[in-house]
């Protein structure tokens, strides 16, 4: 845990970010909105204390009742990873600007999140699915699109659920049965 | 013209005309849907002089299936569009719904030529999730199967590096040496390509003799015959022709394109994850960390090269890890029923084509929340885009195959 990366953050980002930043293990997590991602990530790739100039890795959440979408990020500066989630994009909406500004290789990690989640990343000039053939109509990381087999979440959950293939009773086409607590 | 002359005139199936009436074998758009961006359209939109090649989705040197649509003028790439999904099984979402022991073998098959390292980034993130302190012997047996593999997998590069372009022995020899390791790794995990061998908070099995036999063997000789298969390529004026100056990458652009791996190294910029972020006993061991490129960026020569020079250095750390193997026990002590408390986890290891990592949620069940599996070569495919333009088709496969990509990956 890199305390003084905690205090640069905090000094530099103050009243940006949605909540305190958060360590753990070798992990830095900052929570920010969408409107000021794009500004937030400039400054963690260009200023010099910060230099986060490595994108490691782009991926939406579906936490059951919004949207993310986090970023792992790497510099010299720190030996911690910065994680940062950009937070409370709608389910029924999600928009959020894109970085192949900043990274034009997020192009891709983009598209794999929109053909996921359905997430819309603004600015991005090839946002099409990448994995699903075109006519796919959904999100199959969407927390409401389960595998026929899945019960794990009925109330035999914890034993062989493969086995189990019967549709849960709670189940109805827009039902979300697990959601994570987004902070 | 009379309406009489609107009717066909009766064609029986020999007729020549038949193929040249009508609009048989025209195709009404291509793609056969309306554009979804800007750039499809721009894409599929010809100017006068190009055509559209399809390569794939069987071409065999694509190292898995992948389709990739070449937009030439004549006999040069004018622009192309990869098209993935072709191996797309859902993993993450299978891993959403399986628990967290039976995702090892899940995440298995993604990058099947060096799957040691799929499975050790989430196995990495489960035991960060949990507070989980792996046995110091475990992590040496990690760190020395993964580099075996390292080896294997750099092997194979180099075979099939010279497969698509044209040089059939190399791949026999690669496969010399794959087979070698996967055979001694065989000996301790009970299967030659898919281990399952790591688990969280240690591994599956302990080292025993059979393998120690065949590593000590294999290892008398290994450099000799690394140095031996390199010269078979490395000396051979065609080969080094093809490569040389294609493909160029420099630092800013490898670092904008968020590429990982020896990619990235052979841009100049010494990111290696075993460096830039160690984890498990990497801080222990000595090493180097090759670059090449780093005067105006690197060429595919450099790339190959640089993977050459990353074997060495795998022997180095192979040989370190048998001479330092503590004793003690192989796995930590846990429920078999893993139930993290909620929280998040990134873990990412350097695998043979980059930063390989797993973030996971975990929601206090016996599933993840959410897996990402972050695998290096879909974002460095992304390169094949930028590198292809205004070069010949017969490069691509050149350009293609020094990125390293493996499909299975890719497509997760």
């Amino acid at each position: 845990m890199d305390r003084l990366l905690r205090k640069r953050l905090e000094t530099r980002f103050d009243g940006k970010l949605l909540g305190p930043v958060r360590q753990r293990h070798d992990e830095t997590e900052i929570h920010v909105g969408t409107a000021d991602l794009v500004e937030i990530m400039n400054a963690l790739h260009d200023e010099a204390d910060l230099k986060f100039e490595i994108l490691a890795d782009l991926a939406g959440v579906d936490t059951g009742d919004q949207m993310q979408v986090t970023y792992h990020l790497w510099s010299e500066m720190t030996p911690d990873w910065l994680r940062v989630i950009a937070d409370g994009l709608p389910r029924d909406n999600p928009r959020i600007p894109s970085l192949t500004g900043l990274w034009p290789g997020a192009e891709w990690m983009e598209r794999e999140t929109y053909d996921m989640f359905g997430i819309i990343f603004e600015g991005n000039r090839d946002l099409r699915r990448i994995y699903m053939p075109p006519d796919y109509a959904s999100f199959p990381l969407r927390k409401d699109f389960y595998l026929a087999d899945d019960a794990a979440r009925s109330p035999g959950g914890g034993v062989r659920h493969m086995e189990q293939t019967h549709v849960p009773a709670q189940a109805s086409p827009n039902a979300v049965r697990r959601t994570v607590k987004t902070r | 013209m009379t309406a009489s002359n609107h009717h066909q005139p009766h064609l029986s199936s020999d007729d020549p005309r038949i193929m040249l009436d009508g609009e048989i074998g025209q195709f009404e758009s291509v793609p056969p849907y309306p554009p979804r961006t800007e750039r499809e359209a721009e894409f599929y939109s010809l100017r006068d002089g190009e055509m559209f090649l399809n390569m794939g989705p069987q071409h065999p040197s694509t190292h898995g299936v992948l389709r990739v649509v070449l937009k030439i003028n004549g006999e040069r790439v004018v622009d192309l569009d990869p098209v993935l999904g072709y191996l797309h099984r859902g993993v993450e979402k299978l891993c959403e719904n399986s628990d967290y022991h039976h995702i090892i073998s899940q995440v298995d098959p993604l990058e099947y030529v060096s799957s040691l390292f799929t499975e050790w980034a989430p196995v990495m993130a489960f035991e960060k999730l949990l507070d989980v302190t792996v046995p110091r012997r475990a992590e040496y047996i990690r760190v020395l199967t993964g580099e075996l593999l390292r080896v294997s997998s750099h092997a194979l590069y180099q075979g099939w590096m010279a497969l698509d372009l044209g040089g059939l022995a190399p791949i026999l020899y690669s496969f010399i040496e794959r087979d070698e390791i996967v055979e001694m790794l065989a000996a301790i995990t009970g299967q030659r390509m898919l281990f399952n061998y790591f688990r969280i908070g240690g591994v599956n099995g302990d080292l025993n003799h059979e393998f120690m036999s065949r590593l000590g063997d294999w290892m008398s000789r290994a450099l000799k015959e690394h140095e031996t298969n390199i010269g078979l390529l490395n000396e051979n004026e065609i080969f080094v022709r093809r490569m040389r100056g294609i493909g160029r990458v420099d630092r800013d652009m490898a670092l904008k394109m968020a590429v990982t791996g020896p990619n990235i190294r052979a841009a100049g910029v010494p990111f290696d994850v075993r460096r830039a972020h160690p984890y498990s006993v990497y801080p222990e061991l000595d090493f180097n960390i090759p670059v090449r490129g780093s005067n105006g960026g690197g060429d595919s020569l450099d790339r190959y090269l640089l993977r050459l020079d990353e074997v060495r250095e795998s022997l180095k750390i192979i040989d370190q890890c048998l001479h330092n193997m503590p004793d003690g026990p192989i796995m930590a002590r846990l429920p078999r029923l893993l139930r993290p408390r909620p929280g998040r986890a990134w873990a990412a290891v350097e695998a043979p084509r980059g930063l390989y990592g797993t973030y996971a949620i975990s929601d206090g069940t016996d599933q993840p929340f959410r897996m990402k599996i972050h695998d290096p070569s879909f974002v460095n495919m992304q390169l094949v885009g930028q590198l292809m333009k205004n070069n010949l088709i017969a490069d691509t496969m050149a350009v293609m195959a020094s990125l390293d990509p493996v499909m299975g990956g890719i497509d997760k």
